[in-house]
C-alpha cells in the first residue's frame, strides 16, 4: 500500500488557494493468448507524486516519478511557479473558490496481487475447454487483465484521504465464417470490481458464458444485415449504458458545456420523454455498490451521485469545483485522474438510465416489426449529441417476436432527439465496466441501462 | 545520457545474473512542458518528470515483460525478479527472441531543448490567430507540449541505442456556433522541432478550422445512393490504419483471419496505390530509430504500385508463420501524391460527399465499415455544396482499395505522416 502523505507537507501550500497534493500507484497486469498461443505476458508499475496549484482562475501543475517528501515539496514548489507563470501571462483574475468541507476520509485497504502464473494458469483450460466444445472457429482469443489504481491525496482546502479502485476481467473473443467464407466475430468480457483471485475462482464456472457466446456466434454466421434507414429498435442494457455515457453522458460535462455542447442551450428544458432519467452513480445505486465506486475525487470532494435527467428534463452537469461555482451548482466529486502524472479532469464515475417499469419480454412482443439490439463494440459521439455505436449482435423482431440473428451493423442518431422517441423502458439495468473512457486521459467507468425501445437510424448495408 | 546508459546496463546485468538466455531493457528520461486551453481560455501549465523503464527476458525461449517508471536499485531488483516470474509462468515458444546481432548507435533528433516563452508565444499567437480568421470557431481544448528524451535500448545481442531528443506537439479541438446553432466538434494537430513557423499554419489545422466554420448549417442528407468520397489526408490515414491492422496485422495473419492472408504479392488495390512507412522521410519529425525487438529501423513498403509487398509482423509472428517481419514499427505512413490538384478531383465528381472524419468502429474481419460521415459536405455536378448532417458511410475497405479515382497533388504532412486526398467510388451513403 502507498504510505500516507505527511500532514507536515501542508506548509507548502500557497496561502489562500485551492492546492492537491497526490502520491499514486497504478497497477496493471495482463496475459493474452491468441489461438493457443501467449503472446502477451506483461506486467507493470507506474508512481509518483504530483501538485495541482489553482491561482485566481488558471493552474500549475507538476509531477515526478518517485515517492518522497523530498518529491513532493518539489512538485508543489514547482506547480506554484507554474500556476504564476500562467497567471502572469493568461491571467483570468477568478474570485476563490467557494468553501468545501474539510477533514480526512480513508477508502483505501490492503488487496491482493496475484502472480503472473496464476493469470496464465486460468486461461489455459478455458482454452483448451473452447477448443474440445466449440467446433468450427476460426480463431479465439483469451486476455485476462487486472489493474488497480491506489491514491493518498492531501489538499490545502477540501478533503484529504484515500482510495482504490481494481477491475479484473477475462475477454473472450471468438470469430467463424459465414457461408460466403466471411469472418465474424463476437466478444464477451466477464468481471469487474475486485482483483483476479477474487473474481475467477475456477474456470469451469465461465464454461456456461462460453457456451453462450458461442451458441450466439453459430447464430450470428446465418445472419442477416438490417433494413437501412430509421427503424424502431429495442436497446439491451449494453447499449442502453452506451446512450447514457457516449451519447449523453460526455455533452455534460461542464467542460464540454463550456466547449460548446449542446447541454448548454439544453439546459433545464425537455430532452427526452418523460420515461427517461438519468444519474452519474458514485459509490452506490439501487441499494447495491456500483460497478467501479468512487468515494473522494481528485480534488477533495466526497463522491455523491449527480442528477444529470430527471423525467426527461435536464437539470444537471457533472462539475469539478470550478464549474460548479461557474455555473451554480454542487460539486458532486467528478474530478477524476488517472495517472500519477495527469491532472483531475471532469469524468462520468458509472452513468446510466434509470429503469422503468415494463418487462423486456412484453416490450418485444408489443413490437410488430424492429431490433433487438443487445451487444456493441465500439460507440463515438459528438458534442451535439450525435451518435454512432457499433451493433455486433442483435435479432430482428417480426409480429412481436425474435428473428434471425443479425450480421454486423451501426446505429446513429441524435441524442437528444433519439431519447424524445423512447416509449417504453425495461424494469431492470444491466452494467458493465470492462472499459476505459478516452478523454485526454483514460479512465475506468462504469455504464448502465434499462432496455429502452425508441427509434434510431441503422446502418444496414 | 549517462544516466540511462547506466540504468539499462545495470538492468540487463541483473537480468543476466538472475539467468536470462535472453533480454532486453529500455530506459527513458522524459521531460514535458505543456500549456492547456480550455473553453478558449488559457487554464493550466504543466512540468512533467517521468523515468519509464521496461524489460523483457526470455529463458527457455519463455517470454516475461514488466513495465515500470523507477531506477532505484531496489525497484529494479523486485522488476527483475517479477519479470524472471512472468517468464517462468510462460510455456515456451520456439519463435521468441530478439534481433540477432546490434551495435552501439547514438541518433540526435529534433529540438531536445524547449524554448518556453517563444512556445507559449506561439500557442497564444495560435488563440489570437484563430479569433481572427475564425470567429465563429470556440476551442474547447488546446493542448501544446514540448517532450524531451533521452532514451536508451540494450539487449543481449550487443545493441545500444541511445536517442536524444525533443519535439513540440499541437493538437485543437472545437467546433463553429453561431447562436444555438454548432457544427460537430473537429480536431487537428501536429509535431515539430521547430518555433519558425505559426502554428496554425502546421499540418491541416488551418484548413480543418476553415472547412469547420462553414459545417455550422447543415442539411440532412436525403435518400441512399452509391456515389464516390472524397477523404481528407486525416480520414485517409486512419481509413488506412484500420485496413491494414485487420488485413495484415500480427493476430490477423496469426489466428488466420485476414482475408489477405495469401495475396501476399498479389494486385490487392489500384496500381496507383502505394502505402509506405518511411520514419527517415525528411517531412517526418523525430522519426523511430530503432524497433522494440531490437532492430534497426528501415523504411518499407507494404502495398507498392498495387501489389501486397508484406505483411505488418513483429518478429514473433514472423517466426511463427515464415512471412518477413516488418522493418519498422509502423509509424510514419507515407502515400504519394497524385497527378491532379484536389480541385480537380472534386470536378470530376458528379455525386458524392468529402468526409472531414469518420465516426464508426473498426472495420469486421472481411472489412465492411459502416460509420458516420461527420465535418463533410456533398458534392453536386463537381462542386461542394452544403454541409451535412446525419449521413451515413458504409462499404469495404477491400473493395475500396480497387476503387480509386485519384490521390490529389497536395499532401499534408503533420509531422507523423504524409498523406495526400483520396478519391474513392462504390460507397453507400445513406441519410435519413
Amino acid at each position: 500500500m502507498l504510505q500516507p502523505l505527511s500532514e507536515n507537507l501542508k506548509q507548502y501550500f500557497p496561502a489562500g488557494t485551492a492546492a492537491e497534493l497526490r502520491a499514486q500507484l497504478n497497477r496493471s497486469r495482463g496475459v493474452t493468448l491468441v489461438s493457443g498461443n501467449l503472446v502477451g505476458n506483461a506486467r507493470s508499475e507506474v508512481s509518483g507524486v504530483s501538485a495541482r496549484v489553482w491561482q485566481r482562475g488558471v493552474c500549475g501543475f507538476s509531477s515526478e516519478a518517485e515517492l518522497s517528501e523530498d518529491a513532493a515539496r518539489r512538485v508543489l514548489v514547482a506547480a506554484s511557479e507554474n500556476a504564476a507563470f500562467m497567471d502572469r501571462r493568461a491571467p483570468r483574475g477568478l474570485s476563490p473558490l467557494p468553501a468545501a468541507p474539510r477533514g480526512t476520509k480513508h477508502f483505501d485497504r490492503e488487496i491482493s496481487d496475484p502472480t503472473q502464473k496464476q493469470y496464465v494458469d486460468f486461461l489455459r483450460p478455458l482454452d483448451e475447454y473452447i477448443t474440445s466444445h466449440c467446433k468450427g472457429l476460426q480463431s479465439r482469443t483469451l486476455v485476462a487483465r487486472a489493474d488497480s489504481m491506489e491514491k493518498q491525496l492531501l489538499t490545502a482546502d477540501a478533503l484529504s484521504g484515500s482510495s482504490i479502485i481494481e477491475r479484473s476481467y477475462i475477454y473472450v473473443m471468438m470469430s467463424a465464417e459465414t457461408a460466403s467464407g466471411a469472418p465474424v466475430e463476437l466478444f464477451l468480457p466477464i468481471g469487474g470490481l475486485g482483483t483476479f483471485d477474487k473474481n475467477f475462482t475456477d474456470p469451469s464456472l465461465l464454461y456456461e458464458k462460453i457456451d453462450g457466446l458461442y451458441t450466439k456466434l453459430m447464430q450470428k454466421r446465418e445472419g442477416i444485415y438490417p433494413d437501412a434507414g430509421v427503424q424502431t429498435v429495442i436497446l439491451g442494457g449494453e447499449l442502453g449504458g452506451m446512450v447514457a455515457h457516449e451519447a449523453v453522458g460526455h455533452t455534460v460535462e461542464a467542460d464540454l458545456v463550456l466547449g460548446g455542447s449542446v447541454a448548454g442551450p439544453c439546459f433545464g428544458k425537455q430532452v427526452a420523454s418523460e420515461k427517461v432519467s438519468m444519474v452519474d452513480f458514485a459509490s452506490e445505486a439501487f441499494g447495491k455498490p456500483t460497478p467501479l465506486p468512487v468515494y473522494l475525487d481528485d480534488e477533495g470532494i466526497e463522491a455523491t451521485d449527480a442528477v444529470l435527467i430527471d423525467r426527461g428534463i435536464l437539470v444537471g452537469y457533472m462539475n469539478n469545483r470550478e464549474s460548479a461555482a461557474h455555473f451554480g451548482q454542487k460539486p458532486c466529486g467528478n474530478a477524476r485522474a488517472y495517472s500519477f502524472s495527469d491532472e483531475p479532469l471532469i469524468r462520468m464515475r458509472n452513468t446510466a438510465i434509470l429503469p422503468g417499469t415494463d418487462k423486456l419480454e412484453d416490450m418485444i412482443a408489443a413490437t410488430e416489426h424492429g431490433y433487438y439490439l443487445i451487444d456493441t463494440n465500439n460507440g463515438q459521439a459528438d458534442t451535439t449529441g450525435e451518435f454512432m455505436f457499433g451493433v455486433c449482435m442483435g435479432y430482428e423482431i417480426v409480429n412481436g417476436k425474435l428473428g434471425r440473428a443479425l450480421l454486423d451493423t451501426t446505429i446513429s442518431g441524435v441524442a437528444f432527439e433519439m431519447l424524445k422517441t423512447v416509449d417504453m423502458v425495461s424494469d431492470e439495468v444491466s452494467w458493465s465496466s470492462a472499459g476505459v473512457c478516452g478523454k485526454k486521459q483514460p479512465m475506468p467507468v462504469g455504464l448502465g441501462g434499462p432496455a429502452i425501445r425508441c427509434k434510431v437510424t441503422m446502418g444496414g448495408r | 545520457m549517462k544516466e540511462t546508459k547506466d540504468t539499462a546496463r545495470r538492468v540487463l546485468a541483473a537480468l543476466r545474473e538472475a539467468g536470462a538466455d535472453e533480454a532486453s531493457c529500455s530506459v527513458t528520461e522524459t521531460e514535458t512542458r505543456e500549456f492547456n486551453v480550455d473553453g478558449g481560455k488559457g487554464s493550466l501549465f504543466r512540468g512533467l518528470f517521468d523515468t519509464p523503464l521496461r524489460m523483457t527476458v526470455f529463458k527457455d525461449r519463455r517470454r516475461g515483460t514488466v513495465g515500470l517508471n523507477k531506477t532505484d536499485d531496489e525497484s529494479i531488483r523486485q522488476a527483475v525478479e517479477d519479470c524472471m516470474a512472468a517468464a517462468a509462468a510462460a510455456e515456451p515458444d520456439e519463435a521468441w527472441g530478439l534481433a540477432e546481432t546490434g551495435d552501439e548507435r547514438t541518433f540526435l533528433e529534433g529540438a531536445p531543448e524547449p524554448e518556453l516563452d517563444r512556445f507559449f508565444d506561439r500557442t497564444s499567437e495560435l488563440m489570437d490567430d484563430i479569433k481572427a480568421r475564425y470567429p465563429k470557431i470556440l476551442v474547447e481544448q488546446m493542448i501544446t507540449e514540448h517532450k524531451s528524451y533521452r532514451q536508451t535500448y540494450v539487449n543481449t545481442s550487443g545493441a545500444e541505442y541511445t536517442t536524444v531528443g525533443g519535439e513540440y506537439g499541437v493538437s485543437v479541438m472545437f467546433s463553429g456556433h453561431d447562436g444555438d446553432k454548432s457544427s460537430s466538434f473537429n480536431s487537428a494537430g501536429a509535431v515539430f522541432a521547430s518555433l519558425d513557423k505559426k502554428l496554425i499554419d502546421l499540418g491541416s489545422i488551418d484548413a480543418d478550422l476553415a472547412a469547420t466554420e462553414k459545417q455550422i448549417d447543415t442539411l440532412p442528407m436525403e435518400g441512399k445512393f452509391v456515389g464516390t468520397v472524397v477523404l481528407t489526408p486525416g480520414c485517409l490515414g486512419e481509413c488506412m490504419d484500420s485496413l491494414l491492422g485487420s488485413f495484415t496485422g500480427d493476430s490477423a495473419i496469426l489466428d488466420g483471419s485476414s482475408i489477405w492472408k495469401d495475396k501476399l504479392g498479389e494486385k490487392v488495390a489500384d496500381e496507383r496505390i502505394t502505402v509506405r512507412f518511411d520514419p527517415f522521410d525528411e517531412r517526418i519529425v523525430c522519426g523511430e530509430r530503432f524497433t522494440g525487438e531490437g532492430y534497426l529501423s528501415e523504411p518499407c513498403d507494404v502495398i507498392k504500385d498495387g501489389v501486397l509487398e508484406r505483411f505488418m509482423l513483429s518478429r514473433f509472428v514472423s517466426k511463427k508463420t515464415g512471412f518477413d517481419r516488418l522493418p519498422n514499427g509502423g509509424s510514419a505512413m507515407v502515400i504519394p501524391a497524385g497527378d491532379k490538384t484536389l480541385d480537380e478531383l472534386i470536378a470530376g465528381v458528379e455525386r458524392g460527399i468529402l468526409v472531414g472524419r469518420f465516426s464508426g468502429g473498426a472495420p469486421s474481419n472481411a472489412g465492411d465499415f459502416s460509420g458516420v460521415a461527420k465535418n463533410s459536405f456533398l458534392i453536386e455536378n463537381g462542386k461542394i455544396s452544403s454541409a451535412l448532417s446525419e449521413t451515413m458511410i458504409s462499404g469495404n475497405l477491400a473493395e475500396l482499395l480497387r476503387s480509386l479515382v485519384g490521390f490529389s497533388k497536395e499532401t499534408v504532412a503533420d509531422g507523423a505522416s504524409v498523406l495526400p486526398w483520396g478519391v474513392f467510388t462504390g460507397v453507400t451513403i445513406s441519410g435519413k
